[in-house]
């Protein structure tokens, strides 16, 4: 976690004077720092984010938001609904571009390289960064062919009889695969003897992990989740959560959640939305629950507001 | 207006009424079945029953139907029985009543020998009579007298012998004679429906619940009535088209299985004049017509779903397909007879006739590929695409296999409806009427290679060949006679093979779509 460096301190002791101002309807409307939605760390940056702003048609779903995501961590994103925070986790693998209405503008920097540039290759961007969505939706394929779907694809193992013929059978890679993205996704003891079962019929919260181990069988760099476990009960949330907290030590994960608590629960460094598609604080996990440095991010985590 | 209010959570105790209510309803179902049945010749209403005729049985059923109807109505009016009418039947029923009663009034007003404004004028008052009774009496009476009324009247009219098996009329001003032997089961019918509705409603004791209890009653009637008509067109057939199906038929000896009609084709020489060749011909064609129509049909469901941009050029394209499947089969045959006729050969052929089916079961495929892919949910294709897969391969590997059962259902309703279509088989295949063994289109044998373009040939796809729905037509224009035995069982049995081979073809149908579904479901 962070020190508290003097300025910040500073800040802090200013807050009560200059932090809003008072509109003509008597409301009163904070402003936003943009020194608010910085944060450093000694990670590596996986991510750049700078000057992002998304237009659906003439609506602004995102206000020009800038932000860094360290490698290996997990890093949150909440806020009410609408205010853009899964517009942005689609900005970072570039689904958006599935939605015509949408346009992006800015750049979004995956090790160094911007995404949005005109040569980058989607196949392999959205191989090194992959996605989990909100409802579990495994294909209705077998739970061996929903993990292999990936590698399959995109040539890394070639099953048949064509392959079978010219040697180049992967059927053990295969296995072997499967294997080791169920038991990274903490699904391998509940289907390993139902590997040729349709998927379907899988409970939610095991389809969601089922999802997660399909993510990992490309073998990403960066997971993004969007609101992993808003459809699953209690107990396949936590045992998602647990899985989250582990794939950070390997992958960089970045989670949209209504949840504070869970926000609270996984998450190193939580990045506040609010309406507008405004990013408002953006700081460490601890920091933003027990002292955020904006108004009306406190309103919303004590509940006042959102 | 009085209206009975209920309170009570527990309803007092009216067995009695409902036993008498029950067994009208189901008196009812008896009678209008009897209607049914002689109305499609299955029972005749000059069957003797007890003293009389079947008429006279069925005209005391309903005279004690309309007595016991309108005895529940006055029963729960005169308040003996606990009851919670509204205050009306509604507009609904009494629309239905103004109808029944304006063609009873102006009916009898002809049989009194009154003129045309005459008959108008009684027919508009008994209708608004019966309107105003049903909409403003309260609900008990007015849904049951009017009914009861009907069913006593045409009771009376049967007894009495007034209408019976020898009645008929003249229709003034048309060319048209009504005969006892169908007006008869059709006034029993509707006489029984009313009642039965009605008894029904009182049945549950009017309001809310009578209605739910009389809708139930009138909708399994009618739907029961629509089956047996289904039921009795397929027996029809069956029974008709057996003993020339099953015609030598022999289990062992040195065959397996001996099935005449099936392998012989029609000529002097065969002891069983068979169907051969119309029935492979059928066979081929489907083939062909599904070979053609299914790829290019979802190709374009795929284009026209996937990767067209929605807007003008798809909206074109859907009202074109929806014309296109529309279009009378006349006018394709006509098309292929003009258009592909003289670019084979210049004579009916099986390719030319396979075509021609092909674009008529073309639009169907494309019209519910497109549907079965439009409703593959977007959740695959995202979930395919973040995982960097590319769009043709998703298309592929996720959504088709996702839509096979839908694109399975169209093409079972396709080719059920091209395999038994006889106009563009009429001027595209032709083929003769009695075409013997050796006529049979062998198209897997027909393969040649020659040395110039196309390379490969096949004379029998260049040939003219019977169809079975063509052959049964040209069997009955040409006056079923010609070198068979017995031209009406012949007839008969090809219409049945026909109607086999539609099912089978269905039945297969279903059966990939039951397995695919499967395999996505479990």
């Amino acid at each position: 976690m962070s020190q508290i460096d003097p300025e910040n301190a500073a800040e802090q002791e200013n807050r009560a004077n200059d932090q809003s101002v008072s509109t003509t309807d008597g409301e009163t409307v904070e402003e936003t720092r943009p020194e608010w939605t910085e944060h450093d760390t000694d990670a590596e940056t996986k991510l750049a984010v700078e000057g992002l702003d998304v237009y659906y048609n003439d609506d602004r779903a995102l206000n020009n938001v800038s932000m860094d995501i360290p490698e290996r961590s997990v890093t949150a994103l909440i806020g009410p609904s609408g205010c853009g925070k899964s517009t942005f986790l689609r900005c970072l693998n570039r689904m958006n571009d599935r939605i015509r209405s949408a346009t992006v503008d800015g750049t979004v920097e995956l090790d160094g390289t911007d995404i949005y540039d005109g040569g980058v290759d989607l196949v392999e961007l959205r191989k090194r960064v992959g996605m989990v969505f909100q409802s579990p939706n495994p294909f209705p394929k077998s739970i061996r062919d929903n993990v292999s779907y990936g590698p399959r694809k995109h040539g890394d193992i070639e099953t048949g009889v064509l392959s079978r013929l010219t040697g180049r059978d992967g059927s053990e890679r295969e296995a072997e695969l499967v294997e080791r993205s169920l038991k990274q996704a903490a699904l391998w003891s509940e289907v390993r003897d139902r590997l040729s079962d349709n998927a379907l019929g899988l409970s939610g919260g095991q389809q969601q992990r089922l999802c997660i181990a399909r993510c990992l069988a490309v073998d990403p760099e960066v997971i993004l989740m969007d609101e992993p476990a808003s459809a699953l009960d209690p107990i396949a949330t936590s045992k998602i959560e647990d899985l989250i907290a582990e794939l950070s030590e390997e992958y960089t994960v970045v989670i949209v959640t209504h949840s504070m608590q869970q926000a609270a629960r996984v998450s190193d460094q939580t990045a506040v939305f609010l309406t507008g598609g405004e990013l408002v604080e953006y700081d460490d996990t601890e920091r933003i629950f027990e002292n955020p440095e904006s108004q009306r991010v406190a309103d919303y985590i004590s509940g006042k507001f959102g | 207006m009085s209206r009975a209010t209920q309170n009570a959570l527990v309803r007092e105790d009216r067995g009695g009424y409902e036993a008498v209510a029950a067994s009208a309803v189901g008196l009812s179902g008896v009678v209008f079945a009897v209607g049914l049945a002689t109305l499609v010749d299955i029972v005749s209403i000059t069957t003797p029953v007890g003293n009389g005729t079947l008429s006279v049985a069925l005209g005391a059923a309903l005279l004690g139907l309309g007595l016991g109807t309108s005895g529940l109505g006055l029963a729960s009016r005169l308040g003996y029985v606990d009851a919670s009418p509204q205050p009306s039947a509604g507009v609904v029923a009494a629309t239905a009543f103004a109808g029944v009663w304006f063609v009873i009034g102006a009916f009898a007003a002809q049989e009194a020998g009154l003129g045309t404004p005459g008959w108008l004028a009684i027919g508009f008052v008994s209708g608004a009579a019966a309107f105003l009774l049903t909409a403003l009496r309260r609900e008990d009476v007015g849904s049951t007298l009017p009914a009861g009324s009907v069913a006593v009247l045409f009771g009376v009219a049967l007894v009495t012998g007034f209408a019976g098996p020898g009645w008929e009329r003249v229709l003034v001003g048309y060319n048209a004679t009504l005969f006892g032997d169908t007006v008869i089961p059709v006034v029993t019918m509707v006489a029984s429906l009313l009642t039965g509705w009605a008894a029904a409603k009182s049945y549950g004791g009017f309001g809310a619940r009578g209605r739910n209890i009389g809708a139930y009653v009138l909708i399994y009637l009618i739907v029961l009535s629509i089956l047996a008509v289904l039921v009795g067109l397929l027996a029809f057939v069956i029974i008709r088209g057996l003993p020339g199906l099953l015609n030598g038929v022999a289990v062992g000896g040195d065959q397996l299985l001996r099935w005449p009609f099936l392998t012989n084709g029609a000529s002097l020489l065969a002891e069983v004049p068979g169907v051969f060749p119309a029935l492979i011909g059928t066979v081929w064609l489907v083939i062909g017509a599904v070979l053609f129509a299914v790829p290019t049909g979802v190709g374009a469901a795929v284009f026209l779903s996937e990767f067209a941009e929605q807007g003008r050029f798809t909206g074109v394209v859907e009202v074109a397909t929806n014309g296109l499947w529309s279009t009378p089969s006349i006018v394709f045959g006509l098309f292929g007879a003009a258009f592909l006729i003289p670019r084979f050969g210049n004579q009916k052929s099986l390719i030319a006739g396979m075509l021609t089916l092909g674009f008529m079961l073309l639009p169907l495929v494309l019209i519910t590929s497109r549907e079965a892919i439009l409703a593959v949910p977007d959740e695959y294709r995202d979930a395919s695409a973040a995982l960097g897969v590319s769009k043709w391969e998703t298309i592929r590997s996720v959504v088709l296999p996702a839509a096979i059962p839908g694109i399975t259902t169209g093409i079972i309703l396709g080719v059920g409806r091209i395999a038994g279509e006889t106009a563009p088989i009429l001027l595209t295949t032709g083929g003769g009427v009695l075409p013997g063994r050796s006529a049979a289109p062998n198209v897997l044998g027909g393969f040649q290679l020659s040395a110039s373009p196309p390379f490969v040939t096949n004379p029998a796809l260049l040939e003219a060949t019977s169809a079975l729905p063509y052959q049964l037509y040209a069997l009955i224009t040409a006056g079923l006679s010609g070198n068979i035995e017995d031209p009406q069982q012949f007839a008969w049995g090809l219409a049945l093979t026909l109607l086999l081979v539609v099912l089978l073809f269905y039945a297969g149908g279903i059966a990939t779509r039951y397995y695919f579904r499967k395999k996505l479901h479990q």
